[in-house]
């Protein structure tokens, strides 16, 4: 096949031709890691159709023969009339652009395909066709004037293509043994060399990554799916030993049966990004050379940002993405009237389930804010990011009322004081313990490891300072050994 | 234009009531901004709402000039009469369908004027590398160009909206002469006039946030 690669240990491409997400399906092949099957057009046919306008000669026949295979191994047919086989279209680069590009879920189920379908041109009513269609439509999402405004401000070029990865779908929305989540091999925000992570029973994986529902701690699954939550132990601990780092993966698990998603780098914060690379060198894992190229001087920059420490998983009243660093504390106050009036005695911060302009000069009021809905790129989070006040956005599964916060199992009145931590996304009741990590013994042992490297004891440096001559010390020695894992994709 | 123009102009009550509907507490000179008329004549007019009950006035830091409950449900009652009466609600769904395939992508490039990714660390946005600040400005300026063509049919039938034609323009022309605020970061910038934007767009067409 001259366009088309199988999802295969034997796949020898790059992600420059797979693309960072198939790329990395294969890697998990290789480790013997449950994959769904599928196949992977590469971004050379993506590049020609972009040039012509037209799949190039040769991935129409290539695309009807490795769905004939995928049909042979799954014993399943797409548009067949009874349990066909369903698969998804994904896009995928050789650099992350995260949710820039188009993606099709449950093609081959006959309402799956009628989402995607928005140029007005007649729905193919063969599956083939279908699938073609969808392929043309990921191909072209590439030069998607928000996809190209991303590649413009990051820096990547605009000849490179997506490759699209076709794959059987799983269903985590199956029965009561079915789910998905998304695990790390390390806590993201820590750097705790535990696994951590989140899981939505009973449902597919796009709701565990649109933070519209109400996800539970990943270490649930140890009891309700045990044999899940030791394939995924398993699966994390080979894969961060293949790449001698932290990893994330996505999982879905239908009828108790475990299946991989994707494998993505740790996407560690600063303070984890410094533990881990601690504890990778402690276990043998990396060089202390190599821990120090680890850390970026930027990650010691933010190291003393406030964060909350020492929290009971309990006292956590839900967790949503952090959107504007530092910690906040204060009452809550659930519409911008009370928060106005309520911040005359003392701190208060604003919950609101998304923020209009009516919210304005209640989060001017405010300490800082928490909403339910929205990313890191949203309203909420671009004015608390221009006002300076620390900011969790994302949620899920928080629900506000009149004068009261719903969160779960738990409810929190008006005026009832709470924290939140805008780096790690946390909100806890209560008034928590707040550091820096800039007096972390991690950091303390890193930077030791540093002034070893430049020769300097470190005094009067700050430090990033102090690993930054480390940095020069080491390139000037020509130490720099191959990165295994990108850093782009760790933006993502 | 030379043309007599036939777009519906709504009266300069309705224009202080609603634009209050979509700013939120303000001083009179941002409610002023946001409707192009003069202070004293926006003065005026927020005096009488406020004796019919409809705004209200609150001193203090966070105060200024906002709507009353009563307030709010009238300027609904009176934004859906207008729409009705004009028949524009097919204009205004075109420019709000318009208007939210290119919301993602502004929010994308306010958090990138903010906020910036160097080693795979995201840190604020410093500005002192002048040829990246270009590059979210020349993307901006694009985007602009696009939301003027999503919206012409919604600036053709309706004045009031034409306002924000006129606000982002000049929030635009600021940032590009090196008012490094008047993209994310003022109540008069870029994003501050856009949100006001999509607030009116849904208020308009009676959808919840």
């Amino acid at each position: 096949m001259r366009w088309i690669y199988p999802l295969a240990p034997e796949t020898e491409q790059g992600p420059d031709v797979l693309g960072g997400k198939a790329h990395g399906l294969v890697m998990l092949r290789r480790l013997r890691l449950p994959v769904p099957p599928g196949f992977v057009i590469g971004t050379e046919a993506c590049r020609a159709f972009l040039r012509h306008r037209r799949f190039p000669d040769g991935l129409d026949d290539e695309l009807a023969a490795a769905v004939a295979e995928l049909e042979a191994t799954t014993g399943r047919r797409l548009g067949g009339p009874e349990r066909p086989l369903v698969v998804s279209v994904r896009s995928g680069g050789g650099v992350s652009m995260p949710g820039m590009m188009t993606t099709i879920l449950n093609l081959g189920l006959t309402s799956g395909f009628a989402a995607a379908a928005t140029d007005g041109e007649p729905i193919p009513d063969d599956a083939i066709g279908q699938l073609r269609r969808a392929v043309a439509a990921v191909f072209s999402s590439w030069n998607s004037p928000r996809a190209t405004t991303y590649r413009e401000l990051h820096g990547v070029p605009h000849d490179l293509g997506t490759a699209v990865t076709v794959q059987a779908m799983v269903f985590g929305n199956r029965d009561d043994q079915s789910g998905a989540g998304v695990a790390f091999s390390r806590n993201p925000n820590t750097g705790e060399p535990v696994p951590f992570g989140e899981v939505l029973f009973g449902r597919q994986g796009d709701e565990v990554v649109s933070g519209e529902s109400l996800t539970r701690p990943l270490h649930e699954l140890a009891e309700r799916e045990p044999a899940v939550w030791a394939g995924l132990l398993d699966a994390l601990r080979r894969v961060e030993e293949h790449h001698r780092d932290a990893c994330c993966l996505e999982f879905t698990f239908e009828a108790g049966e475990l299946w991989l998603l994707q494998a993505r780098p740790g996407q560690l914060a600063a303070a984890a990004a410094v533990r881990t690379a601690v504890d990778l060198a402690d276990e043998g894992m990396i060089g202390r050379h190599e821990a120090l190229l680890r850390v970026s001087p930027r990650h010691l920059q933010l190291v003393r940002t406030p964060r909350i420490v020492g929290v009971e998983e309990a006292d956590v009243l839900a967790r949503g993405l952090g959107a504007v660093p530092g910690v906040a504390v204060g009452r809550v106050a659930t519409t911008a009237d009370r928060a106005v009036r309520m911040a005359a005695d003392g701190p208060v911060i604003l919950v609101r389930p998304a923020t209009s302009p009516l919210d304005l000069r209640g989060l001017a009021a405010a300490a800082g804010v928490v909403t339910a809905r929205g990313g890191p790129a949203s309203h909420a989070a671009v004015v608390a990011r221009a006002m300076g006040k620390p900011a969790v956005v994302g949620v899920a599964g928080l629900t506000v009322d009149v004068a009261s916060a719903r969160a779960g199992a738990h409810r929190v009145p008006e005026g009832a004081r709470i924290a939140i931590d805008g780096t790690g996304g946390e909100v806890v009741l209560g008034t928590p313990r707040v550091a820096t990590t800039a007096a972390d013994p991690h950091l303390r042992r890193l930077l030791d490891w540093a002034d070893e490297v430049s020769g300097d004891n470190g005094a009067g440096r700050d430090a990033a300072e102090r690993l930054g001559a480390a940095l020069t010390a080491l390139a000037a020695r020509h130490l720099f050994p191959e990165r295994v894992m990108g850093t782009s994709s760790r933006t993502g | 234009m030379t043309r007599p123009d036939s777009a519906h102009a709504t009266g300069a009550d309705l224009l202080a009531l609603h634009a209050l509907r979509c700013i939120g507490f303000a001083s009179l000179e941002r409610v002023a901004a946001a409707t192009g008329l003069p202070e004293p004549e926006v003065e005026s007019e927020l005096i009488d709402l406020a004796v019919a009950g409809l705004v209200t006035r609150v001193a203090g830091e966070f105060g200024g000039w906002g709507l009353t409950e009563a307030g709010r449900v009238a300027d609904a009652e009176r934004i859906t009469e207008e729409l009705e009466r004009t028949g524009t609600g097919a204009v205004v769904a075109e420019a709000y369908d318009g208007f939210l395939a290119l919301n993602p992508e502004l929010l994308d490039l306010c958090a990138a004027w903010q906020l910036r990714s160097v080693d795979g660390v995201v840190t604020a946005n410093d500005h002192a590398d002048r040829a990246y600040d270009a590059r979210v400005l020349d993307r901006l300026t694009d985007l602009d160009r696009r939301a003027e063509a999503a919206c012409a049919g919604l600036f053709a039938e309706m004045l009031r909206f034409r306002r924000y034609r006129v606000r982002l323009g000049d929030a635009m022309a600021r940032a590009r002469s090196g008012a490094l605020e008047y993209v994310s970061d003022s109540t008069a910038s870029y994003h501050a006039v856009w949100f006001q934007l999509h607030e009116d767009l849904l208020a308009t067409l009676g959808i919840p946030r």
